[in-house]
């Protein structure tokens, strides 16, 4: 899931000046499993905001994602009066989020009111762990399905470096060095050969923003 | 076989060859390479440049590698792979072949989190593997994207280990990999615990490359400390420590430092003996940065005087 943090409440309460009347925005994806924008966030942000004199209208959240169109059209479809009354609105979810607000809203503000971090696991709640950079070129079948790209620091395709040492990466003593992760799990499955040999200069060009897949009925599996 | 540079003749011809570094100014001062290559070009063989170490800038190393010629002396141009992407590394490798610069040292470069800039944005569009073989590339004749050259940079290739890196047969691995990438030399990391090494260089030596292995004089308990503590892939043994203390206990002040450091130089001559020992290793590398004023005594008290011409 994308991972992420409520932006300080001095930051946000700064971005809304000269707003008074304000729509909260949260989603039972990402945002209620980054406990940024769950309805339990959603009114929490609303006390905070009235303690802070402003007049939170109502919430719109989304069930699933503010990402997904047709859950965002649905969920605002029979708020529209209450999204006109507004100054404006504050998106408890990620800065995909933000944008989806601010296209089909676009006669007021959106206002982000997290940071979006990375694509992360959340092996329990309240931790998150960055797992995949999206690279557009996964590589997860040849090192042991260990992410070189994001769980090394430097991302290296031939690792690891000169400042691996006791199984611990050089950036960070307590964070396991990913390529002594992707060499023990590569030896117990009896495939070394995989990093033994060069790995060349990687086409980067995937990575390039803004990136689109676009989808036609027959490309699908073909 | 043509040698395109001293050090590759050195090597070849099997001398034990000594190569010492500079570290660039933090700054604009071209005065200060140059003194400092007077300081030791006589003691050794060729003077390696460091590239932004730890991400604290210095000056460029291709202009310092310029100044080293200038005051006479065989330049090593390092090469981080930290900051560059590929245009600018092929652009940067025309640069250095111009000015002179023959010989080239490949490193992945320590992460800029650990050096004075951590708020930069990182490059890492390649490691030091991809980056020799970026530069092998081009002796060939073409760019990256098969145009032809207008002028064919030659290089001597190097890279280098760490023996004390793990695990460590992914490491002789990778040593392995940068000579298949074209890397001829060597230099390691600071040696002080032996046996590593000696472990290390069983693995290497089939590999028929080159090795310098690497020194670094310690000038008290202090810096070794820092240096295990904040130097990635520096492993100084905790006896060495209290024997640099043990050094100096009872004295205080200048008189203090002056028998550390000067325990320091002892011990950077008995790994110096140690290192000439083993087999495939092929010279030395000393890093003074900040004291260059020990490699003399250092080349000189080892018996590495005079240089071979
Ligand atoms: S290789 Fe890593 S960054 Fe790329 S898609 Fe796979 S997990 Fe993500
Ligand atoms: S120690 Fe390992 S994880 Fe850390 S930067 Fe080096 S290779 Fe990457």
């Amino acid at each position: 899931m994308i991972a992420m943090e409520l932006k300080p409440i001095k930051e946000i309460l700064q971005m809304l000046e000269g707003y008074e009347k304000i729509v909260l925005f949260g989603d039972s994806g990402c945002a209620q499993m980054c406990d940024v924008g769950g309805i339990l966030q959603l009114e929490d942000m609303e006390e905070l905001l009235s303690s802070h004199g402003k007049i939170v209208l109502g919430y719109v959240f989304v069930e699933g994602g503010i990402c997904d169109g047709n859950a965002f059209k649905l969920s605002v479809a029979n708020k529209m009066h209450m999204l006109e009354e507004a100054d404006a609105y504050l998106v408890q979810a990620c800065g995909v989020a933000t944008q989806v607000v601010t296209e089909a809203l676009p006669a007021k503000e959106a206002f982000p009111a997290t940071n979006t971090q990375f694509l992360g696991s959340m092996p329990e709640r309240f931790m998150h762990y960055e797992k995949c950079s999206m690279c557009g070129d996964c590589v997860l079948h040849l090192t042991g399905g260990i992410c070189p790209i994001t769980r090394c620091p430097k991302g290296l395709l031939n690792g690891p470096c000169g400042g691996a040492m006791n199984g611990k990466c050089e950036v960070n003593p307590e964070q396991d060095c990913a390529w002594q992760l992707i060499y023990d799990r590569l030896k117990a499955l009896g495939k070394l050969d995989n990093i033994r040999k060069i790995w060349d200069l990687r086409d980067w060009s995937p990575t390039h923003k803004p990136r689109k897949i676009e989808v036609t009925g027959d490309s699908m599996m073909s | 076989m043509l040698t395109l540079t001293r050090l590759q003749e050195l090597l070849e011809r099997g001398e034990f060859v000594v190569t010492a570094e500079v570290g660039p100014p933090h700054g604009s001062d071209s005065r200060m390479v140059i003194t400092k290559t007077d300081l030791m070009k006589e003691h050794c063989d060729a003077i390696n440049i460091t590239d932004n170490v730890r991400g604290i800038p210095t000056m460029d190393s291709s202009v310092c590698s310029h100044l080293v010629i200038q005051a006479g002396a065989e330049p090593v141009m390092h090469i981080s792979a930290r900051d560059r992407n590929r245009i600018q590394l092929e652009s940067a490798l025309y640069g250095a072949h111009a000015l002179g610069v023959r010989n080239l040292l490949f490193v992945t470069g320590d992460h800029s989190l650990l050096g004075t800039h951590p708020e930069a944005k990182l490059v890492y569009d390649f490691d030091s593997i991809q980056a020799l073989q970026i530069a092998r590339h081009l002796m060939s004749g073409t760019d990256l994207s098969g145009q032809k050259l207008e002028g064919i940079p030659e290089f001597y290739l190097g890279s280098t280990f760490n023996p004390y890196a793990d695990p460590i047969e992914l490491q002789i691995w990778r040593v392995e990999k940068k000579r298949d990438s074209g890397a001829r030399f060597f230099q390691t990391q600071a040696i002080y615990e032996i046996s590593r090494f000696e472990e290390f260089m069983d693995g290497v030596r089939p590999l028929g490359v080159h090795v310098l292995a690497g020194v670094i004089p310690l000038k008290g308990p202090k810096m070794a400390r820092f240096m295990n503590r904040r130097i990635p892939g520096i492993a100084i043994p905790e006896e060495m420590i209290s024997r640099l203390e043990r050094a100096g206990s009872g004295l205080t002040g200048d008189a203090r430092r002056k028998a550390m450091k000067d325990e320091g130089v002892e011990i950077a001559l008995e790994t110096i003996e140690a290192v000439r020992s083993i087999n495939g290793v092929n010279g030395i590398h000393i890093m003074a940065v900040g004291w260059e004023e020990v490699v003399p005594e250092l080349v000189e008290r080892a018996g590495l005087l005079p240089r071979p011409r």
